[in-house]
């Protein structure tokens, strides 16, 4: 009898019914959409800030300062500590390898060079003094579980734009900087000479691009790092290498020095992806290192991700909360005019908490199937602006599925609690007479 | 004339009767009309002042503009620098948001009493907020000379402090050929900045100490802004200064022109949403209030009233309840936006007068339409009504 009369309400009122069905579809559509939006906003917005490059740097534990000026280091060749890139694939055997998104080594070689096609081949001064760096374009990795990696500097510096090609890491091929290049005439597919300090011998290397890195190298070359490293007579090693990491930003715990944590602590702060423990964690897996946050990235991004994702909380909560009014209104102004057929209800001996429950039944019945329906909507809303955005769809996620049904159900029951609260002291006799 | 005076009186008295008439039911309008006003208006505010806050949010990243010599690769002692006339002819951006530096950078001998070592000597001067990266030096005052015991304060970074084996409080001594200068430890900046292995020293000793004086080596711009705007500045700065190479630091324009993109993007698409669904769910409110009217439109009808008449009734109690609302909501939307400013940026969001006229009117607009289906009431025949079907 009981679902006799919850079916029979919405086969008698179907539009009713359907309207207050969809204001609740509408309202968890916009609920549904923003929550998966913000959900999903710091892992895709932490992906974007890896536009900014790589957000810390390994340099030997040992190493002497560095005199650099303008992207020129002035120590001698062989000042200065380096460290093997035997121990590179490391990086990926760290609690956190799926956070590393790339990494590069460097060399920088002082040079002269000189080419055919110099301008100024002729006069005496041919020869140019100027910096090689070595590094990895899009070098395979091995790692140890038998998988590669493929990473170079397109991953840490992303900034940097090549006109032309990038060189091919094992063959006799650079790029050089477009103020190098403008000065000296070069352009692709010439060769150009250089050597370090032996003028006996000097390496030929194709020119395969221009490039444009908005900073010293533009002055320089660069080159695979096996040149580099052939160049200044340190075979298998490195002087500097960037990582770039997927991080959380950093709180006031996370900026806690480790070594002054109980054991507890130290968990918690080793597994969650901030900046610093990466850092940790990857100057325990290379013997020697010594690695530094780039705070100028790390800080910047960290504070503009914590304001964007507060920014998105705060919109969706205000979403929920004019949904679920809206919803909850809906469904008070249909359980207010049901009047007469509560009243006739309790004439015919239903008691009021036989009527609150049937027609808490028919809401709830309501919530689920217009849930259901604003959720599939909301999706589709998340994904469009996903998609538009970020290129991706936002992951459909069960956390959301259980949270927009229990709000709905919440929703509807509180907006139809104070009526029918009122409704439970009716007297059926005047309602009946039609007063 | 005095016909229709009268009848004008009687309209609003017949929709000031109709609102009153049910207080629960209009309490339940008003607040789902004034909760989709708050959202609407809290929103609209928020987002003008989201977007340009973030700009300025970028600012943690520091300088995103540089002022060099042009590179002519040109040897003296001259080369590589610029007259300092460079950096006081750089606009300063508008207030607290942005700010300069003139840095002039040497290699010298640092001495302490643990070691010595040769190290890069940067002398700066600043102005406005560069960056929370950027040590401050205090130089005493902008372009002060080193006092006469050639003595001044310096900040040294955390890795060179390790290599020279000093504290806070240390006295250094630097030293560029025959000349000499000694300087007491302010600070010991933290790992990760950029002059992690340098000294740091007011301008003025930096010029003393290399007998360039006047010169620079560049200027640093933080110029916060959307990409347009910084590139438009880069341009204001080129034409200022003719002689140097303006470049904007593309590692931080170009993400922070993507990041803005990005996130403006997310945020006009979820307020976008949120306004378009907001706007449906009241519309289904008021439908559904209205459906409930036909007896009143059947009695109406029975005494004599044209549809028009009758709907025209009808659509100045939704306008009268959109403005009621509206106002209400908007009233509140303030404050809810003055609010979320404040927990998200810690300054609260500047109230844009033209976001609530228009928050009112979209409220109007909304209510107007959600009382469009009374036009089917136009077609209810009284008898029936009054016979009590369906």
């Amino acid at each position: 009898m009981f679902l006799r009369l919850v079916a029979d309400s919405f086969r008698r009122r179907p539009r009713r019914q359907l309207l207050t069905g969809a204001a609740l579809a509408l309202g968890m559509a916009v609920a549904t959409a923003a929550l998966s939006v913000s959900l999903d906003v710091d892992d895709k917005l932490g992906r974007e800030f890896r536009s900014l490059g790589a957000n810390l740097v390994i340099t030997p534990q040992a190493d002497s300062l560095p005199l650099e000026i303008g992207g020129v280091d002035y120590r001698s060749a062989n000042a200065g500590a380096h460290l093997p890139e035997s121990d590179l694939p490391k990086l990926k055997t760290i609690f956190w390898h799926n956070n590393v998104v790339g990494f590069s080594p460097m060399l920088d070689v002082p040079v002269q060079a000189w080419s055919p096609a110099f301008q100024r081949f002729s006069n005496p001064d041919a020869v140019e003094a100027t910096t090689l760096t070595g590094t990895w374009f899009d070098q395979p990795v091995a790692l140890p579980d038998g998988s590669t990696f493929e990473t170079g500097i397109e991953k840490t510096n992303p900034w940097w734009h090549v006109d032309g090609a990038w060189f091919a890491d094992s063959a006799a091929e650079c790029v050089v900087g477009k103020n190098f290049a403008k000065r000296n005439s070069v352009k692709l597919g010439d060769t150009v000479n250089v050597s370090a300090g032996d003028h006996g011998h000097w390496n030929a290397l194709r020119i395969t691009g221009v490039l444009d890195s908005g900073g010293p190298e533009d002055d320089g070359i660069v080159a695979p790092l096996a040149i580099a490293q052939a160049l200044s007579g340190k075979a298998g090693q490195y002087r500097r290498a960037y990582v770039s990491a997927l991080t959380k930003p950093e709180d006031d715990f996370a900026r806690r020095d480790p070594r002054s944590m109980n054991s507890d602590e130290l968990e918690r702060w080793s597994c969650s992806p901030y900046v610093s423990s990466i850092a940790y964690s990857i100057r325990q897996a290379i013997p020697g290192s010594d690695v530094r946050v780039i705070r100028r990235v790390a800080e910047g991004e960290g504070r503009v991700l914590t304001r964007v994702r507060m920014l998105l909380w705060l919109v969706t909560l205000a979403a929920l909360l004019t949904a679920a009014l809206a919803v909850g209104a809906s469904s008070a102004a249909s359980v207010m005019e049901r009047r007469t057929e509560i009243g006739l209800m309790k004439a015919l001996g239903a008691g009021s908490g036989a009527v609150g429950f049937l027609l808490a039944a028919e809401q709830l019945l309501l919530a689920v199937v217009a849930g259901s329906v604003g959720y599939g909507l909301g999706m589709f809303l998340a994904r469009v602006v996903g998609e538009r955005i970020f290129g991706a769809a936002p992951q459909p996620s069960l956390l959301v599925v259980v949270l927009i049904l229990t709000l709905a159900a919440a929703v509807t029951i509180m907006g139809s609690a104070i009526p029918l609260h009122r409704a439970s002291r009716y007297e059926p006799a005047p309602i009946l007479r039609g007063e | 004339m005095e016909y229709r005076s009268q009848n004008r009186r009687m309209f609003w008295r017949m929709v000031w009767r109709l609102l009153g008439a049910r207080r629960g039911r209009l309490l339940m309008i008003l607040l789902a009309l004034g909760a989709g006003a708050a959202v609407t208006s809290a929103l609209l505010n928020l987002q003008v002042d989201a977007k340009r806050r973030l700009t300025s949010e970028f600012r943690t990243f520091g300088a995103n503009m540089v002022v060099e010599p042009k590179s002519d690769h040109s040897s003296g002692a001259l080369a590589g620098t610029l007259l300092e006339s460079a950096y006081e002819s750089v606009p300063v951006a508008p207030a607290s948001a942005g700010g300069k530096s003139a840095l002039l950078v040497l290699v010298g001998q640092v001495r302490s009493t643990a070691g010595v070592t040769q190290a890069v000597i940067v002398g700066l001067r600043t102005h406005g907020s560069a960056g929370s990266d950027d040590p401050t030096v205090s130089d005493g005052g902008a372009g002060l000379p080193a006092s006469p015991q050639r003595e001044t304060t310096c900040s040294i970074g955390s890795k060179a402090a390790a290599a020279l084996r000093v504290a806070k409080g240390d006295e250094l001594s630097l030293e560029q050929g025959t000349r000499q200068l000694r300087c007491e430890i302010t600070s010991v900046d933290p790992p990760g900045g950029e002059y992690d292995s340098d000294v740091l020293v007011p301008l003025a000793a930096a010029q003393e100490l290399s007998g360039l004086s006047g010169r620079i080596s560049s200027v640093r711009v933080s110029y916060p802004g959307t990409p347009s705007q910084v590139n438009a500045f880069i341009a204001t700065l080129v034409q200022r200064l003719p002689d140097a190479n303006v470049r904007g630091l593309r590692q931080f324009t170009e993400a922070e022109g993507k990041i803005y993109d990005r996130v403006s993007g997310v945020l006009t698409a979820t307020v976008a949403i949120v306004l378009i669904l907001t706007g449906l769910c009241v519309m289904a409110v008021m439908t559904n209030v209205a459906m409930e009217r036909r007896n009143d439109v059947g009695l109406m009808k029975a005494i004599g009233g044209a549809s028009r008449r009758v709907l025209r009734l009808f659509l100045a109690e939704a306008a009268v309840v959109g403005f009621i609302g509206g106002i209400l909501g908007a009233g509140a939307g303030l404050v809810i936006s003055i609010w979320l400013g404040k927990a998200v940026f810690g300054v609260a969001a500047r109230p844009r007068l033209i976001v609530y006229p228009v928050s009112v009117l979209l409220t109007i607009i909304v209510a107007i339409a959600g009382a469009y289906p009374l036009r089917r009431l136009a077609s209810i025949r009284p008898a029936s009504v009054f016979r009590g079907e369906a």
